[in-house]
């Protein structure tokens, strides 16, 4: 019966909501999970539509602010150099990301020991190791072992084609002796488990009509049909409520698709709504033991906002590149330039990507995350015909470092359709990430000229990307120290004994690689940690 | 609803498109005027008011002469010019046989999509040689105090 209580409330039905819930299913809890936006079938991808790509500056942008769905919340982003970039339905962001599939490092999760910034998590990559690999094989990991740059692991596919471009820059890499991989990514190489194989589209942003790209609406969810496990969708979550008796969450505030409110009440409440989602929602849960917002003591909610600030460089090459085929952001990375060396002038590192499709009307309107049409006149038609055919580029992928300053807090003059303030994201770009994406830049061109390219295309300003915001960590980062920290080790909040966080804000640091991954492998080895110490979860 | 264009502001709007996505003759690629992007153009309109405003405000300033010299209409009118120019890209590469003359499929991406092969694994083994000679490149990093219960 509709809200009747339940064991486990997940929030969020994206990548890190549905990875719990399926790790869950053996306790035999009775689990909902409460989606904000609706389910959308394949049929309904715009890449089956002649016009494909319209649909990127409209109803299928990855920014919400532009497209303005009624399940989607605006988001504040005039303090900010980046937007934050997302899918709000089954499947969240992974509707609509582009499938590159990289893990954290060894040292990732000991920054500040090893490096002296950041703080080091409370676990370690050999705690986690274990859930990638249980994930890569729930999504359709496609790759290549024996990557030089990792502990060994081997993906559960081969990888996918890197084509005439990922060769063309990987003997570039091999020509200065750098670091290079084919890109492990969460696109299927060949069918698997009843899901068909990737068929090269290009068009990776605009939901994988195939079902080749591994999407919690492809993977989690198909797993968890006729489980039990209840996805009640258009639900849109507006406050924890906090038991005024014992402190704890006794369940959520949420509006149906009228914008009734309903209640529902649960055991325990697990936040699956990634680094703005999640703040935004615990600072508007505010009760009398949580004056500042839920599960707020340490003041960090919000805080330590962390994105990977993106800069692009692009070559012009004597043979066509064939950008527009292929998964989009996947092909190869090095990550020559990942660990810290303290002769480059910044700590830490960042990897250097490889995307591949850029459509015409993509290149036209300045590139992908980015709004900058390219010249009109004749000079258009120059770029267009004689130059964008034969382009490859790298994208420098730089860590970010957790600042208090960049940060998620409210905006109580903007709200959703429900009347819900909307996030507001103040962030700038850190020193040490300017200084890494200018060495960045530099490496990135020399790899390009030395792959053959005839050219490099000059850049007018310093800009990061616009619409970079894709990566969204740290605002209620994870630790051993209440007072340093939102949640402890195995993302139970420290003022909430039955608060949980499985998303991007629990994020300690940023690593320079797409966190989807590790998100994921997160929401796993919580839900594990559930599951052990299931009879005294709530003790101290 | 938006007013409907006279034939000249027509014929304008064709000449401004032609200006800012000319023709190819070599390659026999057409302009964005004679393509018909106009077309696009004031069904863009048609939904909404802001863009038309904008529309309106370029053609007017080049109904006095002005289209002749495009940069100047963009120069006086920057952020109306802006819209224009962002629509027209949009008309114009949203049509098949405008991607086919760059290389790219008229098709839509599904279900057809593109045949990429698959590298052979001798080629990716060579390829990654020097990779794998040279050894690790990750750090080892010391172990955590994992507070898990």
């Amino acid at each position: 019966m509709p809200n009747d209580p339940v064991d486990v409330l997940i929030i969020g039905a994206g990548a890190s909501g549905a990875a719990i819930a399926w790790s869950l299913l053996e306790t035999r809890m009775r689990i909902l999970c409460l989606e904000q936006g609706g389910y959308i079938s394949d049929q309904e991808f715009p890449s089956r539509l002649d016009d494909y790509e319209l649909a990127r500056y409209g109803s299928f942008s990855c920014d919400p602010n532009v497209r303005q769905l009624p399940q989607d919340y605006p988001i504040n982003v005039t303090n900010s150099c980046i937007t934050p970039v997302n899918w709000n339905g089954v499947g969240g962001s992974t509707i609509n990301f582009l499938g590159h599939w990289v893990r954290l490092k060894p040292s990732d999760f000991r920054a500040h020991t090893l490096d002296g910034v950041g703080a080091d998590w409370p676990i370690d990559y050999q705690t986690l190791e274990p859930f990638y690999n249980i994930n890569d094989a729930n999504i359709g990991v496609s790759g290549l072992a024996g990557n030089p740059a990792y502990p060994d692991y081997t993906p559960p596919l081969p990888p996918i084609p890197i084509g005439i471009l990922g060769q063309t820059l990987a003997k570039g890499f091999n020509k200065l002796g750098w670091h290079w991989w084919p890109s492990d990514a969460a696109i299927l190489s060949r069918d698997f488990e009843g899901r068909g194989k990737c068929i090269n589209s290009g068009t990776c942003d605009l939901g994988c009509a195939a079902g080749a790209k591994g999407g919690t609406n492809f993977t989690y969810w198909q797993m968890l049909e006729n489980s039990g496990i209840e996805l009640r969708t258009h639900a849109r979550v507006r406050e924890i409520i906090i038991s005024d008796n014992s402190g704890m969450a006794s369940g959520v505030l949420y509006h149906d698709a009228q914008g009734q409110i309903h209640e529902q009440k649960a055991e325990i409440v697990v936040l699956a709504c990634n680094g703005i989602g999640t703040p935004r929602l615990l600072l508007h849960s505010k009760s009398k033991h949580f004056p500042e917002g839920l599960a707020n003591r340490s003041g960090l909610v919000g805080k330590n906002l962390m994105f990977h600030p993106l800069r692009g460089v692009t070559g012009v090459f004597d043979k066509p590149m064939k950008g527009h085929e292929g998964p989009m952001a996947c092909s190869i990375l090095s990550q020559e330039f990942y660990e810290s060396d303290s002769t480059r002038g910044f700590v830490r590192g960042y990897g250097l990507h490889s995307g591949r499709s850029i459509t015409p009307m993509t290149y036209a309107l300045g590139g992908y995350g980015i709004d900058a049409p390219i010249p009109w006149g004749e000079k258009h038609r120059e770029i267009m015909d004689d130059i964008y055919p034969y382009l490859a580029g790298l994208t420098v992928v730089s860590e970010d470092f957790p600042e208090e300053h960049n940060r998620v807090t409210l905006d109580v003059n903007l709200t959703d359709s429900d009347g819900i303030p909307a996030p507001k994201v103040t962030y700038r770009l850190g020193e040490n990430t300017r200084r890494m994406l200018k060495h960045g830049e530099e490496t990135a061109k020399e790899a390009l000229i030395a792959a053959g390219a005839k050219k490099i295309l000059p850049k007018n300003d310093d800009k990061v990307w616009w619409r970079a915001g894709w990566h969204q960590m740290g605002t209620c980062r994870m630790g051993n120290d209440p007072a340093t920290s939102v949640v402890n080790g195995w993302g139970r909040s420290h003022d909430v004994k039955n608060l949980f966080i499985v998303d991007g804000s629990i994020f300690v640091t940023a690593g320079a690689v797409n966190p989807t991954s590790t998100i994921q492998a997160l929401a796993l080895y919580i839900g594990e940690s559930i599951k052990t110490n299931i009879a005294n979860l709530f003790d101290d | 609803m938006a007013r409907e264009l006279l034939p000249q502001e027509r014929t304008l709007l064709d000449v401004i498109l032609d200006a800012l996505i000319p023709r190819n003759p070599a390659r026999d690629i057409p302009g964005a005027g004679e393509l018909g992007v106009a077309s696009f153009l004031l069904e863009c309109a048609a939904k909404d008011e802001g863009f038309d405003a904008a529309m309106r405000i370029v053609l007017e300033r080049a109904a006095d002469g002005s289209v002749k010299d495009v940069r100047r209409i963009e120069a006086e009118t920057p952020y109306a010019f802006a819209q224009l120019l962002e629509q027209s890209y949009k008309g114009y590469y949203s049509r098949a046989d405008t991607r086919v003359k760059l290389g790219v499929g008229a098709h839509p991406p599904h279900p057809e999509g593109y045949e990429v092969a698959s590298e052979s694994s001798k080629l990716m083994e060579n390829l990654t040689a020097p990779v794998r000679a040279r050894g690790r490149v990750y750090r080892d990093a010391p172990a955590g105090e994992n507070n898990a219960k």
